[in-house]
């Protein structure tokens, strides 16, 4: 019995083959394209995020607690050195590192610029953020005066490798001390505040020249995915500043609302139309064969098994567009996650504003579910209204018709 | 078998155009008859058949089949006795587009639970009788009206029903055709025992049957054996 | 054609109801997802066009590229005297620009400081309006420094305070003075606000050995639409290859370029809206037509010609285009003219942003006709490329097969 109300449900689905196909070809089409572009912007959101954490905050920094406000050497973590072997052996810290910040002029013979000059390891920024991934040019090394500029301070001042620069700043003493520095290497970091104005240092080098305690820090980051790491640090650290990632970068949480919103809106709206064209498609289809189902009802077949042939019939449809739709956009996706987006020709602009000159996308197993969920539902629900024209079919209404 | 007993029907009661479609009708139809419903157009001959097949129901007066009172039947049980007990022939439209002739044919059976291989066998045996076993692999489209006609009669008779009603079975057929078609109408009632009432003022059928009622003005004038 | 059409609209309500409304949405959102858009990019380079840089700015060559004191334009007087004979230009003045370290007691911070025509300066750019505390620069300022707010809290000034300025002059010597915190502005840029403050020229000049030298010359135009028409004229006036004009499409090339690259991510998010859209217009369109094949096959056996049921199509499709765009485009526009002089605010915006040079909270939609009605004819456009299928469809069948179609 159910395997003839499949039969029919399969084979009345391409009674108008045309329709079905095109119906079929828009839900693939539209899912595919859906999927395509949620990808890409989740990828630049995804992307963003994780360079931001492995250039600069992780999942978790913690600074003194006037710091955020007044950037100032008065400002460090007292022991931090201490506190990062501690929190190294908390349970979640993936890496942890110190850093040491002053912001001042950074000049050659012919152009200055305001700067940031940052102290860090390498060696533990490397395992913090694979740090070497940002380099653009020259080698990452920090040996003998070396710097690594931030792309964007770089092409304001015009060095390259190889030049020489000048950073001047006020001391712990409140004295104005200059260092001599040579550009090792030009780093993008898609991190807007650090390429435009970062100069990275030996940290060692840098509380020589400020005079500070190399016991000391200004910040102290922490990678580290485990969800209880972040309450753990605010109570064993409650007399320091302890700020997640997204409480550091409100803008890229906001970016992060936005996008969910942003492509909520953009999935209800297609799945929307791809609702009206399924319930336009099946109405027609319904009320074309108004007489066949009053056949059937007076030969005896309960309404609820024509029910179930005509929520098939739409469930087939669905299901052949949604299979079409996720290869289609699972190829695209792959693509996308492989080759991205080439926009090397607005790359000067990009760099300015924290975009890598190819755009990403990433792929999610949820982009499929809920598109699954959604076609199914349309499917479904679009045949609603015609399943109500034939429950009030008066087969005899239906017969008078044919006279 | 059905006993129709003061059987009163009405189309828009109440209304300004209220129509008397069947009036006081009492009715016996006994097992194997071969019987038509006559009379003009509007005489209510069709109402009677939709009446006697639980397609409609009635406003007063009791229907019995079997002794069993149908007429008080909500719709499901209606579709259920409909499925059970009786087989359809329509004028036109009788066949599902996308099934091919067995498939047809076996329709009915097929909602009644029967096996795959009870239906084949029968599917075989009534599309034997009718000639169209060798069509049974095609789709309704590629048969002529005639052929389609005696699939459908096929399908009436396939899963064994007490009664077949077949309203205008050949209004839309050629006379050849309409001679085919009763005289195997005839040879299933004679070989299977089934009774089948015609609603129809084709001469035809008039001389094919053995009982004449006809009807005027929503009653019975002439109940005739021939 | 046209009554038959009209009549088929009116009967096949269905069909008509669906196409007119997803048009009429599909117009609404076309339009007020550009004029969103375009009213935002226009904004944003506007607000930061008129904080400081100029319609059109000329520079020594490599000035931009190399920099350094040899690329300073050495004969200001030369150029603006050629300059007084464009009447285009409203209003001129020659910056002088140098880095330097601003000091008190305990903080120190980088800076541009510029050295500004004070006077013109009010004419040229939005320093004088983005005054929050204190007094705006004149020509007898002296030592007076008009300074960004964020440099200002960085340095834990007030008004009156000194501040120590240690810098390089013009000639390459050593420069350093004392400033008196005069005023204080807030443009909402914070890279500005946090890295620039002004001197007036006539002291900075001599403190940087910088008469009749510039870092650049910066222009006002009457009109700015006039800008590279008045550029050329500029180039063609000064008629010096050590001299480069450049317009303010130059200057803000970054941000322009970022705003096309926007603009074309908004175009694909849009355009995946249009295909849905036209998919379900064209599948009603095919299913209107798929079930009156036989009607069109009885048309055609009774003489009507394939490019009248072309028409048909086309009158149908038209007078619900028609129909559904004169409803939606007077009120999209209206909400793009209303949202243009009342801009919706979002508090919170621009400091959010403010990395991204977001200058104010307001986001006001751009009102002009001429893109209201290229969107509108793009949307006329995909609905008569609905109709394409369904007339391939119609005359696929012969006449007389399409009379016995079921």
């Amino acid at each position: 019995m159910y395997k003839l109300i499949l039969k029919l449900a399969w084979k009345n689905s391409f009674l108008r083959r045309s329709r079905t196909l095109l119906v079929i070809i828009m839900i693939a089409v539209s899912m595919s394209m859906m999927l395509a572009i949620e990808g890409i912007y989740d990828g630049m959101v995804e992307n963003m995020v994780d360079k931001n954490k492995r250039s600069d905050s992780g999942d978790i920094s913690i600074f003194a607690k006037e710091y955020r406000i007044n950037k100032d050497l008065a400002y460090m973590i007292k022991n931090a050195d201490e506190i990062k072997a501690q929190i190294e052996n908390m349970q979640g810290a993936q890496a942890v590192v110190l850093r040491v910040k002053a912001e001042g002029l950074l000049s050659t013979a012919r152009k200055s610029s305001f700067a940031s000059v940052v102290g860090i390891d390498l060696q533990a920024e490397e395992r913090f953020g694979k740090f070497s991934e940002f380099l653009k040019e020259g080698s990452i090394d920090l040996q003998k005066q070396g710097a690594i500029v931030g792309i964007e301070l770089a092409k304001t001042l015009k060095v390259g490798v190889g030049s020489k620069v000048v950073f001047s700043t006020q001391d712990i003493r409140g004295e104005i001390n200059s260092i001599a520095l040579y550009v090792r290497a030009i780093v993008q970091t898609t991190n807007i505040s650090l390429d435009n104005s970062a100069i990275f240092i030996d940290i060692n080098q840098l509380h020589k020249f400020l005079g500070t305690d190399s016991k000391n820090a200004m910040q102290i980051a922490i990678r580290g995915e485990d969800k209880e790491l972040y309450g753990k640090l605010k109570i064993a650290f409650a007399n320091l500043d302890v700020k997640s990632f997204l409480e550091l970068q409100p803008m890229i949480k906001q970016m992060q609302d936005l996008m969910i919103i942003f492509n909520s809106v953009t999935f209800l709206i297609v799945m929307g139309v791809v609702f009206i064209g399924i319930f336009g498609v099946m109405y027609v289809s319904i009320l074309d064969r108004v007489r066949e189902f009053g056949i059937m009802i007076s030969v005896g077949m309960h309404y609820k098994y024509i029910r179930l042939q005509i929520f098939l019939e739409s469930i087939v449809i669905g299901v052949l567009g949604y299979l079409s739709g996720a290869v289609l956009g699972a190829v695209l996706l792959t693509y996308l996650e492989h080759y991205g987006i080439d926009l090397s020709a607005f790359s000067d602009a990009l760099a300015t504003w924290g975009y890598e000159a190819v755009i990403y996308a990433t792929i999610k197993v949820s982009y499929f579910t809920t598109t699954l969920g959604a076609i199914m539902a349309a499917s479904i629900f679009s045949v609603i209204i015609p399943l109500r024209k034939i429950k009030k079919l008066n087969p005899i209404e239906v017969i008078k018709a044919e006279k | 078998m059905i006993k129709l007993q003061n059987v009163n029907k009405y189309f828009f009661k109440g209304e300004p155009r209220e129509v008397h479609a069947l009036r006081d009708i009492n009715l016996s139809i006994e097992a194997g008859e071969f019987t038509l419903f006559g009379g003009s157009s509007g005489c209510g001959k069709t109402t009677l058949l939709n009446i006697i097949g639980a397609l409609d129901s009635c406003d007063s007066g009791k229907i019995y089949l079997q002794d069993k009172e149908i007429g008080s039947l909500d719709e499901e049980s209606r579709t259920t006795l409909r499925l059970n007990e009786l087989g359809f022939v329509f004028q036109a439209y009788n066949l599902i587009p996308v099934l091919n002739v067995e498939e047809n044919i076996g329709f009915v059976m097929r909602l009644r639970g029967f096996s795959d291989k009870e239906i084949k066998q029968r599917v075989l045996e009534v599309a034997t009788l009718l000639e169209i076993d060798n069509k049974l692999k095609s789709l309704p489209n590629a048969l002529s009206g005639g052929q389609q006609q005696r699939v459908a009669v096929a399908r009436a008779v396939a899963a064994k029903p007490k009664i077949i009603l077949a309203d205008e079975p050949t209004a839309n057929l050629d006379s050849n055709n309409s001679k085919i078609l009763m005289n195997m109408m005839r040879e299933l009632n004679e070989k299977e025992g089934v009774s089948i009432l015609f609603a129809s003022h084709d001469e035809l059928i008039m001389e094919s049957v053995r009982r004449i009622v006809t009807l005027n003005d929503g009653a019975i004038v002439d109940d005739n054996e021939m | 054609m046209f009554k038959l059409a009209f009549k088929n609209i009116l009967f096949y309500k269905g069909r008509s109801i669906a196409t007119a409304v997803l048009t009429f949405v599909s117009t609404m959102l076309f339009i007020l997802y550009i004029s969103l858009q375009d009213g935002s990019h226009n904004s944003m380079l506007e607000n930061s066009l008129k904080i400081y840089t100029g319609a059109i700015e000329i520079y020594r060559k490599d000035y931009r590229d190399i920099g350094g004191n040899e690329y300073l334009i050495q004969d200001v007087k030369a150029i603006t005297d050629k300059l007084e004979k464009i009447d285009a230009i409203e209003e001129y003045s020659p910056r002088y620009e140098t880095y330097g370290l601003l000091s008190n007691k305990e903080y120190s911070a980088a800076s541009m400081v510029a050295g500004i025509e004070p006077n013109k300066e009010k004419l040229l750019s939005s320093l004088e309006s983005a005054l929050i505390e204190g007094s705006f620069l004149d020509e007898g300022s002296a030592n007076c420094i008009y300074i960004g707010a964020e440099l200002l809290k960085k340095l834990k000034l007030g008004i009156g305070d000194e501040v120590a300025f240690i810098g390089s002059a013009s000639d390459g010597s050593f420069a350093a003075d004392m400033f008196k915190v005069c005023g204080v502005f807030k443009t909402g840029s914070f890279e500005f606000d946090s890295s620039t403050s002004f001197v007036a020229r006539s002291y900075f000049d001599e403190l940087m050995n910088a008469k009749n030298r510039a870092s650049y010359i910066t222009l006002k135009l009457k009109n700015i639409e006039d800008a590279d028409k008045v550029n050329e004229q500029i180039i063609s006036m000064l008629d010096d290859e050590n001299l480069e004009s450049l317009t303010w499409k130059t200057l803000m090339k970054s941000m322009v370029e970022i705003m096309e690259i926007d603009a074309v991510f908004g175009y694909i998010s849009l355009s995946l809206f249009m295909v849905v859209i036209f998919f379900v217009i064209m599948i009603y369109g095919f299913v209107n037509v798929s079930s009156r094949i036989k009607e069109f096959g009885v048309l055609r056996c009774i003489g009507l010609s394939k490019r009248n049921i072309f028409l048909l199509l086309f009158y149908e499709i038209a007078l619900l285009s028609i129909f559904a765009t004169l409803l939606a485009t007077p009120i999209a526009a209206y909400i793009c003219y209303y949202y243009n002089i009342n801009p919706i605010v979002i508090d919170g915006i621009a400091d959010m942003y403010k990395d991204y040079g977001i200058v104010s909270d307001e986001i006001p939609f751009d009102y002009n006709l001429f893109t209201i009605g290229w969107n509108v004819g793009v949307i006329y456009l995909l609905n008569f490329l609905s109709i394409l299928y369904p007339y391939m469809y119609i005359n696929s069948f012969r006449p007389i097969e399409a009379t016995r179609h079921v």
